[in-house]
């Protein structure tokens, strides 16, 4: 479970988030939107414990990300999926060696990773490319990419941020097709769009980010 | 994951193989240097064990010492615990051999009207008994001996030498100190060259959940991997300039003195040393680069 108490963001004299109250049960698949600006980049990373909050507090499965240790945040992030908006691949690695570091830092066994890594490739529709490098690849192919290494560990929560900004309408419902997938699994959901298409017909819960603050949730 | 760690540090240093050759380089450099000082000092110090426990004395005899008072010296000699008479030096000699160590300058003996030089005795007291002999108080009851001018031992050199080897100690403990500075600082920079060609990889290994142990662990491991190779190739340098350079060697007309390698001892310090300075470098540059 995600909770959020009165939490505020700043950086420098401009305010990212100003008291933010939420709460995402475990398994809930959410949309955060909002437009350019709104907070939504700033509010999947301080879930993520990338970012210090201002004020307030985040507690993730009862965490309070404002006490933990260095190690346990490490620890808990093996547990959260990120899918990055710029995907934070790495140019010099292979496609197949991008998703399996993610399982790597875990510790796990060099012949299971190969495994899950070609499971998850194959998932995402990337299977003939695992020994490609990123920069031969077109934009929509990078952002699978990303999101292979987000879901390759199996994670509590995947956070995604603008995972489909720049897929064709029909990828864009393949990998919506594919989070729903893993939210069937028991998988916490969150993902920050601005992109209206997205979002119309959706039954999920949806929150709308208005400079920094809730302006709606369907909830 | 032990193998993740050293791949990871064998493509770091790879990937950034000119730096590293360089630094390399500069590594040996100065744990030769280290070495050199070592070899020196363990010699000179050797040499100097050597000469200090064959104490060697010259004992001058007065002109016209009657033959009776001769024997008395010789006797007495004799009975010093250890002494060894290794030559009587007659006047006639000691003129010879002044002559034979002047060679062509030597025409200006011809012309002196009588021999000024004195006989002696050359004494040499053995390894076994020199522990415990009192080179001073020899030579106090030998000068008041009738028939006896003067008496002149090693010693006095000897612990000019020691003071030298004292000032020899002070000055390596201070070069190596700064040659220790300069690897560690060597090994810190090249690290951290590394860390930046390698600072996004880092960024994402944190944000995937890596601790800072197994982030860190590669370069530890590569600043290990390049200290140790630098120890290895410098005590190897310092071995074949050994076997290149005459290890017998003749000293202030003194008997030849062996120069012996470092012992086993100082080669693995030598080695223990360079991997240790280059996990301090290495610890040193990923210090504070891990706030993700």
């Amino acid at each position: 479970m995600i909770q959020l108490f009165d939490l505020s963001k700043k950086f420098g004299p401009n305010v990212a988030l100003n008291d933010i109250r939420l709460r995402i049960r475990q398994g809930e698949f959410v949309f955060v939107t909002g437009p350019s600006g709104a907070g939504k980049t700033t509010l999947l990373r301080l879930i993520f414990g990338a970012e210090k909050p201002a004020s307030g507090y985040i507690l993730i499965n009862a965490i309070n990300l404002n006490r933990i240790s260095r190690p346990k945040l490490d620890l808990l992030r093996r547990k959260i999926g990120f899918v990055f908006q710029d995907f934070k691949l790495l140019p010099k690695k292979t496609v197949s060696e991008n998703v399996a570091i993610a399982l790597e830092v875990i510790g796990l066994r060099p012949k299971f990773i190969r495994k899950k890594t070609h499971q998850t490739l194959r998932l995402v529709g990337l299977a003939d490319k695992e020994k490609a490098y990123p920069l031969s690849l077109s934009g929509g192919e990078q952002q699978r990419v990303a999101i292979a290494r987000a879901i390759v560990k199996d994670p509590l929560i995947l956070l995604a941020d603008e995972p489909t900004g720049n897929l064709d309408p029909q990828l864009t419902m393949e990998i919506m097709e594919l989070f729903k997938s893993i939210h069937r699994k028991g998988t916490t959901v969150v993902v920050a769009t601005h992109s209206q298409e997205l979002l119309q017909g959706t039954d999920c819960r949806t929150i709308v980010l208005n400079h920094g603050k809730i302006s709606e949730d369907t909830l | 994951m032990r193998s993740y760690f050293v791949r990871q540090a064998l493509i770091n240093i790879r990937k950034n193989l000119s730096v590293h050759i360089l630094s390399l380089g500069t590594i040996v450099a100065s744990l030769l240097i280290l070495g050199l000082f070592l070899l020196l000092f363990g010699n000179l110090n050797n040499w100097l064990q050597r000469w200090g426990s064959a104490l060697s004395m010259s004992i001058y005899l007065k002109d016209g010492i009657s033959e009776y008072r001769r024997d008395k010296v010789d006797s007495f000699i004799r009975g010093l615990p250890g002494a060894e008479i290794k030559r009587f030096i007659s006047k006639e000699e000691a003129l010879k051999d002044l002559r034979a160590a002047l060679g062509d300058d030597a025409g200006f003996l011809s012309r002196l009207e009588r021999n000024p030089l004195p006989a002696s005795y050359e004494v040499v007291f053995g390894s076994k008994g020199t522990y415990g002999v009192n080179p001073e108080k020899i030579k106090g009851e030998l000068e008041k001996l009738d028939g006896v001018e003067e008496v002149q031992y090693s010693k006095e050199w000897l612990k000019k030498l020691e003071g030298f080897l004292d000032v020899v100690r002070l000055i390596g403990f201070i070069i190596g100190g700064l040659l220790c500075l300069c690897v560690v600082f060597i090994v810190t920079n090249t690290i951290k060259l590394t860390l930046y060609s390698r600072k996004d990889e880092i960024e994402i290994l944190k944000l995937v959940g890596a601790t800072d142990w197994f982030v860190k662990s590669p370069f530890l491991l590569e600043g290990m991997i390049q200290g140790t190779i630098g120890g290895i190739l410098a005590v190897l340098t310092l071995f074949l300039g050994y076997l290149i350079l005459p290890t017998h060697i003749s000293l202030l007309g003194l008997a030849p003195l062996d120069f012996v390698f470092l012992p086993a001892g100082y080669l693995i310090l030598i080695l223990i040393l360079g991997t240790v300075l280059g996990v301090i470098g290495s610890f040193i540059a990923i210090g504070r680069f891990f706030e993700v």
